[in-house]
């Protein structure tokens, strides 16, 4: 007789919990550069690559970057005199604030293929030894040849400020289940 | 298909416990009942319930090519008009669909019939998926049923299979009403399958979601929404305060827009009247169909957008012979030919046939005392045996 499952499942019970945790995340080779200049220094570094994958981590910065409504609650974050207007505004006409960006991380080459997108990166104020993506995963403090957690060179998602939330959800309250 | 009375796992509080389910001494699982299950041959899976289902699946979707097309059809569904492009463009965009349960009227002879189809938010895929293979293993194991059984549910790897296929880049929201632990559970066991297949997901309650001032839809960390996996019903986002911004918001939900076709209950009335006589669907009609007198007082009345067996009503030569309450029925009803589940015992089960990626790929037995299966319906394992 056919059988139409083969392969037992082996669910996420607490044990296989453990286990995952218990294993450090995979690490990928990165590079990462506070400057487009501090890039065209290494020697390591074609002048046509640094340029390059500068310009997409720049192109990146005003989409990812994180989005405030207030200035104070994003210098909080960032510290003094490191955040920037967005260049766009709330249909009000309010502005909106993002922390400058402070280097930028592309993948290594491999077989003349780049691992990964280059992306911006930022300082928080809590913390500003450490480089964070623009989805503030830890990148840590190394420039230059480095590795990172594979996590951390995802694309960064796009970030917007929030005008309202509770828009959803009225008829989940009035009917309950949404099992069909 | 015979119902077997059936000794529980003596563990069995152990199994809810490392499941999430809660269990009451004297009283088990809510939900679930083990000391009975169904036995179906293969060939009754093959011929009867699978092929039928995969048929049936390919007839929705020539009802969804034809009422894209047609404003009668999309008003008589009671989709509202703001939408009808954004639900059409989702279908000429082949926006890809992920799961979906058709609820079939089975008793082990003759053709299925198809009941209704919950192709947007169908619940019970845990215990489906998981709970119901792991009671299968475990009473082989213990001796309580024959030891070559097999079950009809290849659904937890279809799901895995299919998550890569479905085109996803960047993170992947869920969403749901979060006070609902069924809701959550079902939720979060297809955020752990998004997981397992290499997906980055993230758990969003429905109502924290936002809006910016372009209509994009956010997260609590600001992120822009790109990919939206909801548990919450098509009817219920385009009705509430967000809900205008649905088509601009570039968000790629799943299940797709154009779903809102097939979970609504107008969907038995449209494949009738393109389909009329397809040995798998019942008779039915709008209710101001003057074509519902055929059913000649014996018929199923169920409104458009009802959940749970919620306002269901039964006639029998004119008379009501049961109906269930409910919150929903302010909108239009449908009419559908009588075809009462069959009876064994005290018992009446209603046959799920979940369908992944269009692909009939398991099967669900929920069993109520009455002929409308409501939310008090126990979830009976199954096991095929030839």
């Amino acid at each position: 007789m056919k059988r139409w499952k083969s392969i037992p499942i082996v669910m996420l019970t607490s044990v296989s919990l453990i286990a995952l945790t218990g294993c450090e995340e995979a690490k990928v080779d990165a590079l990462v550069f506070e400057s487009l200049e501090q890039c065209l220094d290494d020697t390591t570094m074609s002048r046509g690559d640094c340029e390059a994958n500068y310009k997409e981590a720049r192109d990146q910065h005003a989409a990812v970057a994180p989005k405030y409504n207030s200035e104070a609650d994003c210098l909080a974050d960032f510290g003094a005199g490191q955040c920037e207007k967005a260049p766009y505004q709330t249909q009000s006409g309010g502005s909106i604030f993002m922390p400058l960006m402070m280097g930028y991380m592309m993948g290594s080459m491999l077989g003349g293929r780049r691992s990964m997108v280059s992306q911006p990166l930022y300082r928080t104020s809590k913390n500003p030894g450490v480089f964070r993506t623009a989805d503030s995963r830890n990148v840590g403090k190394a420039m230059g040849r480095t590795q990172v957690a594979k996590s951390a060179t995802s694309r960064p998602s796009f970030k917007s400020s929030t005008i309202s939330r509770g828009g959803f959800g009225a008829s989940g309250r009035r009917f309950g289940s949404s099992a069909a | 298909m015979q119902r077997f009375s059936v000794t529980e796992r003596p563990d069995l509080e152990r199994a809810a416990a490392e499941h999430g389910f809660e269990f009451l001494v004297g009283e088990g699982i809510a939900g679930w009942d083990e000391s009975a299950y169904y036995q179906f041959t293969s060939r009754q899976i093959e011929e009867d319930l699978k092929q039928p289902a995969e048929e049936i699946e390919r007839l929705c979707f020539e009802v969804v090519a034809r009422a894209v097309n047609d404003e009668v059809v999309l008003r008589r569904l009671g989709i509202p008009e703001l939408f009808w492009d954004y639900v059409a463009e989702s279908w000429r965009n082949k926006d890809r669909n992920l799961y979906g349960r058709m609820d079939i009227s089975y008793s082990g002879e003759g053709p299925a019939k198809l009941l209704e189809y919950n192709a947007d938010t169908p619940t019970a895929l845990y215990e489906t998926a998981v709970f119901q293979w792991e009671w299968l293993e475990q009473a082989m194991d213990k001796g309580l049923i024959p030891e070559r059984c097999d079950q009809f549910n290849d659904l937890h790897e279809s799901i895995v299979q299919t998550f890569p296929l479905l085109g996803i880049e960047g993170l992947s929201h869920f969403a749901c009403n979060q006070d609902i632990e069924d809701d959550k559970g079902t939720l979060e066991y297809l955020e752990e399958c998004a997981q397992e297949a290499g997906l980055e997901t993230r758990f969003l309650a429905i109502e924290d979601i936002g809006i910016d001032d372009r209509g994009q839809f956010t997260d609590l960390d600001e992120r822009v929404i790109s990919t939206l996996i909801k548990l919450y019903p098509w009817e219920w986002l385009m009705d509430e305060a967000f809900g205008a911004s649905l088509p601009t918001s570039g968000v790629r939900f799943i299940e797709p827009p154009w779903k809102a076709i097939l979970s609504n209950k107008g969907l038995l009335p449209l494949l009738w009247s393109m389909f009329e006589g397809h040995p798998n669907l019942l008779p039915a009609f709008f209710e101001d169909d003057p074509d519902a007198a055929t059913l000649a007082g014996t018929y199923v009345r169920k409104p458009l957008l009802s959940r749970q067996g919620a306002n269901i009503e039964i006639f029998r030569d004119g008379e009501t012979q049961i109906r269930s309450d409910g919150l929903y029925g302010g909108e239009s009803c449908i009419v559908q030919g009588f075809h009462p589940l069959p009876e064994f015992g005290e018992y009446y089960p209603l046959v799920g046939c979940w369908l992944v990626a269009s692909k009939a790929v398991g099967l669900c037995i929920r069993e109520d005392r009455t002929l409308i299966t409501s939310k008090d319906a126990r979830f009976i394992p199954h096991a095929v045996l030839d």
